[in-house]
C-alpha cells in the first residue's frame, strides 16, 4: 500500500488529494491555511486526514507540494538582504530595465523599485564578448576585495550577473568560489545557473529575485522537511515548479524563483490529466477562484510554455505554463466607472470580509452575491453546508446598483455575471484567437470553486460546444500535483544560422545539454526506464526578435534533418503569425531540453456504472436569464455515476463547486466521473 | 431596420465595448506579429482602430502609441471627402500617409482603412497605422534630418483605393513598392496591414451578427458621448481661467534656434481650448508638426493629467479643442518637412503641463527629458560582409511629481519604446556597448527631484562605422515646477581611446566613428518638483548613499553636508 499525496496551499485553505495506488482509494481533505508558517497546516492536515480516513501517514510514499511561500515573500517584500555583482558599466541596468513605463498614460505609476539599492550593486572589471571569448579578464585581487565587501555588509544573498555569462560562465564561477571562501554563509545565485539565456536585463532580474527568495525558501524547506521526517519518514518531497513539474527540495532551495508561478501550473497539470482520462486532447481551461481566473490552452494534451512573465511587476524569464490571468473571481466587486458603465473586478472582497452574503462584514456586491440572488448557488452554501449564505445581505449589496440602473435586483445580478463572463472571454481570446487557435475546436474545462458556475456562458460566447467539469473541480490543483513528473529544463543560447554547417553545431549543443540532463537524472536517482527528454529549438527569421519553439523528433537529436526542421519552423510561423516566407534565412537562438523523470501515476478513480436514473435531491427556482426564474432540479454530485444523464434546467452541487445545466442543455457523466455538458449555441 | 430610437443599458454597453476592444486588440497583435518592420514588431509603433461610418474614432487598441490617436481621423475625413459615402464600396481598402492631404503626421506612418458593410449599408471602418522602416526619400529609414521639404522625406500617398471591391490594385501596389527601399519587406508590411483590416472586418461582422447593426451603431455613439461627458466632468474640476506658458525647441538642425512654442489654455466650466497662436512659424528642418500630431499631443496630456484610464475615442477629441495658425511649427503647411515631429510633440506636452501647473498642482510634473533622443549606427559588418543599420531611441529623466521623485532613465510621454538588450546588439551588430547607466547629478533639485539622464557608450568592433543622431533639450534645460530646479541637458560626443573628446552638434549629420573611438550619448535629465529646501533629510541621504548625486551637488543645491555613511559603495563607486 503506497499513499501519494498532493497538497496545494491556498490563501484560505490547504487542499489535500490523497491516492492509494494499491486500492485505488481517493481521499479529499481541506484544512484552514496557516499563512505565517504554511508547513503547520500541511503537517496538521496530514495527521487529521490520517485519523479521519484511517490512513497510515507513516507509510506515505510521496508528498507533492505546491507552495506560494516565495510568491508571498516577494509580494510582501520579506525576502533577504541581497547584493549584486555585475559587469562594470551596468549596475544601473536593474533599475533602467527596458527604459519603459508600465502604463502609457499614467505618469504617476512606475515599475517597482529594485530589490537591491544602488549602493549594494557592485561592479567588477571584466568583459566577455558576443562570441564567448574574454575581452577583459577578471582580476583576482579585485574579486577578493568584492567578496570581503559582501561579507562586511552581512548580505544574506549575493546575485552575480555578468554580460554574456550564458556563453562563458567562467567569470561568474570564479566569483562564486571567492564568495564561498570569504562569505560561506551567503547564498549565491549565478545568472548562468538560474537561467543561462541571452537578454541581460531579464536574466539579471530573474537572478536577483532568486537571490532575494533563497533565504525564505531555505527556512521553509527546513521546517517542512524536519516536520515531515517526524510524521512521514518515507515520503519523498517534490516541490511544484511554474513549468508544471516537480523538483527536489534541494533544487527548490537553490532555485526558489521557479516556484513563483507554480500555483496555476498545478491546476493546468491536473486539467491535462483529466483531459487524458476523458480523451479530450484539445482543451481550454478556466480556473476561477475567489479573486481571479486563470485560463490556459492545451493542444494534444500539452499546455504551451511561455518564458517572459512578470511577478509583482518584476520580469522573470523562466519556463512557465502559458497561463493568462484576469481579475474575475467569486469575490470580484461590481462598481460604476466614471463614464457610468458597470464594471466587475479586478478588485475583490477576498476571503475577508468576503462577499456580502458571507455575513462577515462585506458590503460590496460581488459575483458570489449575484449567483446567490439568482438561485444558482444554494443558500446552504459552499463546503458541504459548513457555511450558510445570506440572500438578504446579497440583495442589500446589489440593490444600490439596481436602483442606479433602474433594473430589478435579479436583472442587475444577471448583468454583473454577463460582465464577468465577458472579461473571461476576453482573456481566453488572448490565448486562443490572438495566437492563431480557433476556440470552437476546443472543449472548455472549468475548475476552481467558481469555474463551473460560469462555464456555459463563457463557452457560448466563444462558440465552444462542450464543457468538461472534472471530478473534483475545487481541488484540481492538489490532484494535479500527484500526477506531476519530476522536471528540469536545460537551455543553451548559440546564434546559429540554418545552413550547411548548422547540423554539426546543433549536434554539439544538444549533446552538451543532453549530458547535463543525464547528470540531473543521476543526481535525482531517476531509473533508466523513467527517463524522458524532449529537445526543442527556439528559431526565428534572421533579423526578427521573436523566437518560436520548434520541437525536435527524438531521432533528430543526434542527426538533425535541416530541411524537415525548416519546414516545421515554417508551420509554427504560419500558425502564430499567419504567414511564412520559404526563402528568408532562418536561425536558431536557443537549444532547449526538457527532462522528465516519470513518477508513478495514479489510476483514474474507479466507479460503478449507472444503475437507476439519478434522482434530484430537491428543486428550486433559478434565474438562467435576466427576468424569469425556472424550477431547476438540484442533484448531489456524489449520486451521479458513469452513464447518468441530466437535462437542464438543473444544478449539480458538490463539496467544492456548483455546476449549472441550462435549459435545453444536456449533461452526461463519463467513465472518469467528469461531467460532460453539451452546450447548445 | 428599426426606426425607433434605440437605447442601450450600461451592462450591454460594457459587454459590447469589451467585444469591440477584443477586435482592435486582435488586429493590433496580428499586425505586430506578421509585419516585417522592426518599428512595428519590436517598438509597437502601430495602432488599430474601429471608426464609425462618419469617420469618428470609436475604439483604439489598448497598446497603441499616443501619437496615433488623431492620425486615422484625417484619413477618414479625406476618404469621405474625396469619395463620398456612395463612393465607398464593400471590399475597398484605402491607403494614405500624407500629412497635408490625408491627415498623416509623418510619411513612414502608413494608414489603411476598410469599410464594413452589413446588408448593403456602411456601418463602420476598420483601420490601422503602421510605421514602415522606410518610405523612400533621400535617406534610408526616411527619418534623417537635414531635409527641408516633404518631397525629400519620402513617397507621398493621397487617399487611394489599394483594394477596389475586393480586388487588389496591383498597379498601385507596384507604384508604392517601387518608391521604397527593400520593397520585398515593405510588401510584407502592407500585407500585414491588409490582413489586419480583413480580420477586423470579419470580426466586426461576427459581432454585428449577434447584436444587429442598429445596436452596434447606437453603442458607437453611446461610447463616444459617455467618454465625452466623463472627460468634460474631469475638465470641470480645473478652475476656470486662462493659463499660459511657453518654451522653446533647441533647434531644427538647419540653423533655426530657440523655436518658440506657446500656449494659452482657456478653461471655462467643462470646456477647454488650447490656443497655440503666437508659436513660431514653421521651420526648414524636419521638426514641424501637422495638426493631427498636435492633436495627439494635446489628447495625451489631457488624458495623462485628468484621467489616464479613459478609453481612447472621439469623445476625448471632442473635448480637447485647440487653435493653431497655419504655417506655424504646430500647424505646418505644405511642403514643410515633419519626419521628426515626435521631438516637438514632447515639447507641446511640456508646455501644456507648464501652463496647467497652477491649476492642477497635484497632477503636473517637472519637465521631462523632452526628447526622442535618436542614435543611428550603420556600415558593413566585417563578420558577414552585409550592411547593417541600427537605430535606437533613448529615454532620460522623468519630471519630479507631487508625491514622489521623477523616474530615472525612462521613456517619457508621447513615446514608450523599449531598448534593445546589450547582448542582442552585440550578437547582431559589430558594436560593443561599453556602458549603459544613469548619469549622476542630472536630475533637477527639488522637494521631489527630477529623474536622472542615461548615458550609453558604443564602440564599433572591427570597422569604422557611421553615426548620425538627433537630440533635444541639449541646450534648453528641462525646467522644474513650483520652485523645483531644472535638470541637465543632453549631448553627443566622440571619445577616443587616447582621451580626445570631439563634441558633436545636437542633430549630428553622418559622422565617421573609428575603431579607436566610442560614441557617447548623454540624454537630458528632468526638472524637480517643489523647492529644494523642502526635500527631506532621508531623501538627501539616500541621494548621496546611492551615488546618484555628488556631495558637491547636494551642497550647492540643498546646502546639505552628507556625513560619513556606513555600508554601500557610495559616491564615486
Amino acid at each position: 500500500m503506497a499513499w501519494l499525496v498532493g497538497v496545494d496551499v491556498g490563501g484560505t485553505f490547504t487542499d489535500f488529494y490523497a491516492f492509494d495506488d494499491a486500492s485505488g482509494q481517493v481521499v479529499l481533505h481541506k484544512t484552514p491555511s496557516t499563512p505565517d508558517n504554511p508547513a503547520r497546516a500541511i503537517l496538521a492536515g496530514l495527521q487529521e486526514m490520517g485519523k479521519a480516513h484511517q490512513l497510515d501517514i507513516g507509510a506515505l510514499a510521496r508528498l507533492a507540494h505546491g507552495t506560494t511561500v516565495a510568491t508571498n515573500a516577494l509580494i510582501q517584500r520579506r525576502g533577504g538582504r541581497v547584493v549584486l555583482i555585475t559587469t562594470a558599466g551596468f549596475r544601473d541596468l536593474l533599475e533602467i530595465g527596458r527604459q519603459v513605463r508600465p502604463l502609457m498614460y499614467d505618469i504617476q505609476t512606475d515599475f517597482p523599485a529594485p530589490l537591491i539599492p544602488r549602493e549594494f550593486r557592485y561592479e567588477v572589471n571584466e568583459r566577455v564578448r558576443a562570441d564567448g571569448t574574454v575581452l577583459k579578464p577578471l582580476d583576482g585581487d579585485e574579486v577578493k576585495r568584492l567578496a570581503a565587501m559582501v561579507r562586511a555588509v552581512k548580505a544574506d544573498s549575493c546575485a552575480v550577473c555578468l554580460i554574456f555569462s550564458f556563453l562563458n560562465p567562467a567569470h561568474e564561477q570564479a566569483i562564486a568560489r571567492a564568495l564561498a571562501d570569504a562569505a560561506p554563509d551567503t547564498y549565491i545565485s549565478l545568472s548562468a545557473e538560474v537561467q543561462p539565456e541571452f537578454r541581460e536585463y531579464e536574466r539579471l532580474s530573474t537572478t536577483v529575485l532568486n537571490a532575494y527568495l533563497q533565504p525564505v525558501m531555505v527556512r521553509y524547506m527546513r521546517e517542512l522537511e524536519s516536520g515531515l521526517r517526524a510524521v512521514a519518514p518515507k515520503a519523498a518531497l517534490g516541490i511544484n515548479q511554474s513549468s508544471g513539474g516537480l523538483m527536489s527540495a534541494e533544487r527548490a532551495r537553490r532555485f526558489p524563483i521557479r516556484t513563483a508561478l507554480s500555483g496555476p501550473a498545478a491546476g493546468a497539470v491536473g486539467a491535462i490529466h483529466t483531459a487524458e482520462l476523458s480523451s479530450r486532447p484539445n482543451v481550454i481551461t478556466l480556473d476561477m477562484g475567489g479573486t481571479s481566473a486563470d485560463v490556459c490552452l492545451m493542444r494534444n494534451y500539452q499546455a504551451g510554455v511561455g518564458y517572459d512573465r512578470f511577478i509583482d511587476g518584476f520580469p522573470v524569464r523562466l519556463p512557465s505554463l502559458d497561463i493568462n490571468a484576469v481579475g474575475a473571481g467569486g469575490g470580484s466587486i461590481a462598481w460604476f466607472d466614471r463614464d457610468g458603465l458597470l464594471k466587475v473586478g479586478p478588485t475583490s472582497a477576498g476571503a475577508v470580509p468576503g462577499p456580502a452574503c458571507y455575513g462577515a462584514g462585506g458590503e460590496a456586491a460581488t459575483v458570489t452575491d449575484a449567483n446567490l440572488i439568482l438561485g444558482r448557488l444554494s443558500t446552504g452554501g459552499l463546503l458541504g453546508g459548513r457555511m450558510t449564505l445570506d440572500v438578504a445581505a446579497a440583495r442589500r449589496a446589489v440593490a444600490p446598483i439596481a436602483q442606479r440602473l433602474g433594473f430589478a435586483v435579479e436583472r442587475t445580478a444577471h448583468g454583473m455575471l454577463g460582465i464577468v463572463v465577458s472579461n473571461m472571454v476576453r482573456a481566453i481570446r488572448g490565448i486562443s484567437v490572438e495566437r492563431g487557435h480557433d476556440p470552437r475546436r476546443f472543449s472548455l474545462m472549468p475548475f476552481g470553486g467558481a469555474g463551473p458556475l460560469h462555464a456555459t456562458e463563457v463557452a457560448r460566447s466563444l462558440g465552444i460546444r462542450e464543457v468538461v467539469v472534472p471530478f473534483a473541480p475545487g481541488i484540481l490543483c492538489a490532484q494535479g500535483l500527484i500526477v506531476s513528473d519530476l522536471k528540469e529544463t536545460f537551455v543553451r543560447t548559440a546564434l546559429t544560422r540554418l545552413d550547411a554547417a548548422a547540423a554539426a553545431v546543433i549536434g554539439a549543443n544538444l549533446a552538451e545539454i543532453a549530458g547535463a540532463a543525464a547528470d540531473w537524472f543521476k543526481s535525482e536517482r531517476v531509473a533508466d526506464g523513467d527517463r524522458h527528454t524532449q529537445a526543442s529549438l527556439d528559431m526565428r527569421y534572421v533579423g526578427q526578435n521573436f523566437e518560436l519553439p520548434v520541437p525536435l523528433q527524438p531521432e533528430e537529436v543526434a542527426a538533425p534533418n535541416l530541411d524537415a526542421l525548416k519546414r516545421r519552423f515554417f508551420a509554427v510561423h504560419e500558425t502564430s503569425y499567419g504567414y511564412h516566407n520559404p526563402h528568408d534565412p532562418v536561425e536558431i537562438v536557443n537549444f532547449r531540453m526538457t527532462a522528465l523523470g516519470r513518477l508513478k501515476r495514479p489510476e483514474p478513480p474507479r466507479a460503478a456504472g449507472a444503475t437507476a436514473k439519478p434522482a434530484p435531491v430537491s428543486n428550486r427556482p433559478v434565474y438562467f436569464d435576466a427576468d424569469t426564474a425556472v424550477s431547476a432540479a438540484i442533484y448531489d454530485r456524489r449520486a451521479l455515476a458513469p452513464g447518468h444523464q441530466v437535462s437542464g434546467p438543473a444544478v449539480i452541487e458538490q463539496l467544492d463547486a456548483t455546476t449549472l445545466v441550462y435549459p435545453g442543455d444536456k449533461l452526461v457523466v463519463d467513465d472518469a466521473l467528469n461531467l460532460i455538458l453539451e452546450v447548445t449555441t | 431596420m428599426t426606426t425607433a430610437p434605440l437605447t442601450i443599458d450600461p451592462i450591454t454597453l460594457e459587454i459590447l465595448h469589451n467585444g469591440l476592444r477584443s477586435i482592435t486588440d486582435e488586429c493590433f497583435i496580428a499586425l505586430m506579429k506578421s509585419a516585417y518592420s522592426t518599428n512595428i514588431k519590436e517598438r509597437r509603433d502601430h495602432s488599430a482602430t474601429i471608426m464609425d461610418r462618419n469617420g469618428q474614432l470609436i475604439v483604439q487598441a489598448e497598446h497603441s502609441l499616443p501619437i496615433h490617436i488623431g492620425s486615422m481621423l484625417g484619413l477618414m475625413h479625406a476618404v469621405l471627402k474625396k469619395y463620398g459615402r456612395e463612393g465607398v464600396r464593400p471590399g475597398d481598402i484605402f491607403v494614405a500617409n500624407d500629412p497635408y492631404v490625408a491627415g498623416g503626421s509623418h510619411l513612414p506612418d502608413v494608414n489603411l482603412g476598410m469599410p464594413v458593410f452589413v446588408a448593403g449599408e456602411l456601418v463602420a471602418f476598420i483601420c490601422n497605422i503602421a510605421h514602415h522602416a522606410d518610405i523612400g526619400g533621400m535617406a534610408p529609414g526616411s527619418m534623417a534630418g537635414g531635409m527641408t521639404e516633404i518631397f525629400q522625406e519620402g513617397l507621398r500617398i493621397p487617399p487611394v483605393k489599394l483594394f477596389r471591391e475586393g480586388e487588389l490594385q496591383q498597379d498601385i501596389l507596384d507604384l508604392l513598392l517601387l518608391n521604397v527601399r527593400v520593397p520585398e519587406e515593405r510588401r510584407g508590411d502592407y500585407f500585414a496591414q491588409i490582413a489586419a483590416c480583413k480580420l477586423g472586418e470579419r470580426r466586426l461582422k461576427e459581432l454585428i451578427a449577434t447584436h444587429s447593426a442598429p445596436v452596434i451603431t447606437t453603442a458607437f455613439e453611446e461610447i463616444v458621448t459617455r467618454t465625452e461627458s466623463r472627460m468634460r466632468a474631469a475638465v470641470a474640476t480645473i478652475p476656470d481661467g486662462v493659463y499660459r506658458f511657453e518654451d522653446v525647441m533647441d533647434d531644427d538642425g538647419l540653423g533655426a534656434k530657440d523655436i518658440l512654442i506657446k500656449v494659452a489654455v482657456e478653461v471655462k466650466g467643462d470646456r477647454i481650448n488650447f490656443d497655440f497662436r503666437g508659436s513660431a512659424p514653421q521651420v526648414q528642418g524636419n521638426i514641424n508638426v501637422t495638426t493631427s500630431a498636435t492633436q495627439a499631443a494635446v489628447c495625451y496630456t489631457l488624458k495623462a493629467l485628468l484621467d489616464p484610464q479613459v478609453p481612447n475615442n472621439e469623445g476625448i477629441l471632442r473635448v480637447a479643442q485647440f487653435t493653431t495658425e497655419p504655417g506655424t511649427l504646430l500647424d505646418a503647411s505644405f511642403p514643410a518637412a515633419c519626419a521628426a515631429r515626435a521631438h516637438t510633440c514632447q515639447r507641446i506636452i511640456d508646455v501644456i503641463i507648464g501652463a496647467l501647473a497652477p491649476a492642477l498642482p497635484d497632477k503636473v510634473v517637472g519637465a521631462a527629458n523632452g526628447a526622442n533622443t535618436t542614435a543611428v549606427f550603420f556600415g558593413r559588418d566585417p563578420r558577414t560582409g552585409r550592411d547593417f543599420l541600427y537605430l535606437e531611441t533613448m529615454g532620460g529623466g522623468f519630471g519630479g511629481r507631487a508625491t514622489k521623485d521623477g523616474k530615472d532613465g525612462v521613456q517619457v510621454h508621447i513615446t514608450n519604446t523599449s531598448n534593445l538588450p546589450v547582448e542582442a546588439i552585440e550578437m547582431e551588430y559589430p558594436l560593443l556597448v561599453d556602458s549603459y547607466g544613469l548619469i549622476p547629478d542630472t536630475g533637477g533639485a527639488g522637494k521631489n527631484r527630477g529623474g536622472l539622464a542615461l548615458r550609453r557608450v558604443v564602440k564599433p568592433v572591427g570597422l569604422d562605422c557611421q553615426f548620425n543622431g538627433a537630440g533635444e533639450r541639449f541646450r534648453n534645460q528641462p525646467w522644474g515646477v513650483f520652485g523645483g530646479k531644472p535638470g541637465a541637458t543632453g549631448r553627443f560626443f566622440i571619445q577616443s581611446d587616447n582621451g580626445d573628446v570631439t563634441k558633436l552638434s545636437n542633430k549630428p549629420d553622418t559622422t565617421r566613428l573609428r575603431t579607436d573611438q566610442s560614441l557617447v550619448v548623454e540624454t537630458p535629465g528632468a526638472g524637480g518638483y517643489g523647492p529644494p529646501a523642502e526635500r527631506s533629510r532621508a531623501a538627501l541621504e539616500e541621494d548621496f548613499r546611492s551615488g546618484k548625486f555628488s556631495a558637491e551637488f547636494l551642497r550647492t543645491h540643498y546646502g546639505f553636508e552628507p556625513g560619513r555613511l556606513a555600508g554601500g559603495s557610495g559616491e564615486g563607486e
